[in-house]
């Protein structure tokens, strides 16, 4: 009877650990996820971004179409966004 | 990961869009066709409407355009040279400092023919290491022997002190203006080389200007016909070397000389030019602007090929000059009443 018992507690908490082991492998997914696809953006923006200064600079006419292109590797980063909450709900 | 950094794609940029606002091939069409007052306007309404304001009170018609022009020139040339980051910016001066020739050289003939320091200024191109304070001090000079004098510490100044006294004496700085260019491409040449990031493309800039200055000499030398010793206007650093200089002058036969010149000269664009010539034995008066179209396509290439490199600074930079020589050629010939086809030769469009 008692050897039952502690058998049961046993795997109570194996599952437990399992399952806390899972949410933290998820949490450090959605986490690479995220950061990954920042530096990526980070990197594709650092380009844009300059050049785009750098038309603006010579043409104030530009600056709309600029912000468009600079912004666009933003969906990179959403792209991450979106995956790391897929995995954590 | 890319390892363009952000300030050289920056210039690199503002460069692109600088070279796309420059007059049209089509504009200078259009401009062979109108008289001086329009020509005049429409420089007015392009990049230099702030200096013919400025200099609209002290100057008129075509004086107004050439010194406008020159002083556009300068501004855009120093405004580079503050916006380029690192090695760009120390690529840019050393491609700048042959101003610093032309200045000097400039103030020298005028000094000596007696001009007047007002009539000199209009034609100097402030563009160099030496700026426009040290040039109006020069100018307020009398004897071009104290003007010398204040280039001590110039890396002309040896050139200019030995070879000055003979200049002086036969009256043709052109020895002299031979041995300061041979210096110039020497320290460039040096400069690219020195394992400097990025000098290998300076370096492929530099051996297609000496190519296209050797063969330009060539061309120039075949129409003077003069005995002059060829080697002493040859500029070491391209692909021809000084004997190959000397063998190719010596030949009076144009068709011997084309096909002597292409198993010479390895730079490809200026192969496919020598080409077309095929068959055509009469000595080319537009081969001088040939050959400037040919550099400036190549170096358009090139601007292609590596876009945030020293290259498309080179070609912007070069392409404002021929803009501003075509604009003094268009308004210098329409004054002196030639017609327009004649123009239209001397124009890098």
């Amino acid at each position: 009877m008692a050897a039952d018992v502690v058998a049961a507690l046993d795997v109570n908490s194996s599952i437990a650990a399992i399952q806390a082991s899972q949410m933290g492998m998820k949490a450090l997914g959605a986490g690479i996820a995220v950061g990954l696809t920042g530096i990526g953006t980070g990197l594709a923006e650092m380009g844009i971004g300059s050049a785009a200064v750098g038309a603006v600079a010579e043409n104030k006419d530009m600056f709309g179409l600029a912000l468009l292109f600079t912004v666009i590797p933003e969906t990179i980063v959403i792209f991450g966004l979106v995956v790391g909450l897929l995995l954590l709900f | 990961m890319s390892t363009v950094s952000a300030p050289y794609i920056y210039v690199c940029t503002r460069m692109r869009v600088r070279k796309a606002s420059l007059i049209p091939r089509e504009e200078y069409q259009r401009m062979l066709n109108m008289s001086l007052p329009e020509i005049t306007r429409i420089i007015e309404e392009t990049a230099y409407k702030q200096e013919i304001d400025e200099l609209g009170t002290i100057f008129k018609g075509i004086d107004l355009i050439e010194v406008a022009l020159s002083w556009n020139l300068a501004k855009e040339y120093q405004k580079i040279q503050e916006i380029t980051p690192g090695t760009l910016k120390q690529f840019t001066r050393a491609y700048l400092r042959r101003w610093d020739i032309q200045n000097v050289l400039t103030i020298l003939r005028g000094k000596l023919q007696g001009e007047k320091a007002g009539k000199i200024k209009e034609i100097l191109i402030p563009a160099g290491s030496l700026d426009r304070v040290v040039l109006d001090r020069m100018l307020a000079e009398d004897s071009t022997d104290r003007i010398i004098d204040m280039l001590k510490g110039h890396r002309m100044y040896p050139v200019i002190a030995s070879e000055y006294p003979a200049a002086k004496e036969s009256g043709s700085f052109s020895h002299m203006e031979n041995e300061l260019y041979k210096q110039f491409y020497g320290e460039i040449i040096a400069d690219a080389e020195s394992g400097i990031k990025g000098g290998d493309l300076f370096l492929d800039f530099i051996r297609l200007d000496i190519n296209i200055k050797n063969v330009k000499t060539l061309f120039r030398l075949r129409v003077d016909g003069s005995e002059t010793d060829a080697r002493e206007m040859y500029i070491h650093g391209g692909d021809l070397s000084a004997a190959d200089f000397a063998a190719l002058n010596a030949i009076r036969e144009q068709g011997e000389f084309v096909d002597m010149l292409k198993v010479r000269i390895r730079s490809k664009p200026i192969l496919s030019l020598l080409d077309e010539m095929k068959g055509d034995t009469s000595v080319h008066r537009d081969m001088e602007v040939r050959l400037t179209r040919v550099q400036l396509e190549q170096m358009e290439r090139l601007s292609k090929r590596h876009p945030f490199s020293i290259h498309p600074i080179l070609v912007y930079l070069e392409k404002k000059k021929y803009e501003v020589f075509n604009l003094r050629a268009l308004a210098r010939g329409k004054e002196s009443k030639l017609p327009s086809e004649t123009i239209a030769e001397y124009l890098v469009m």
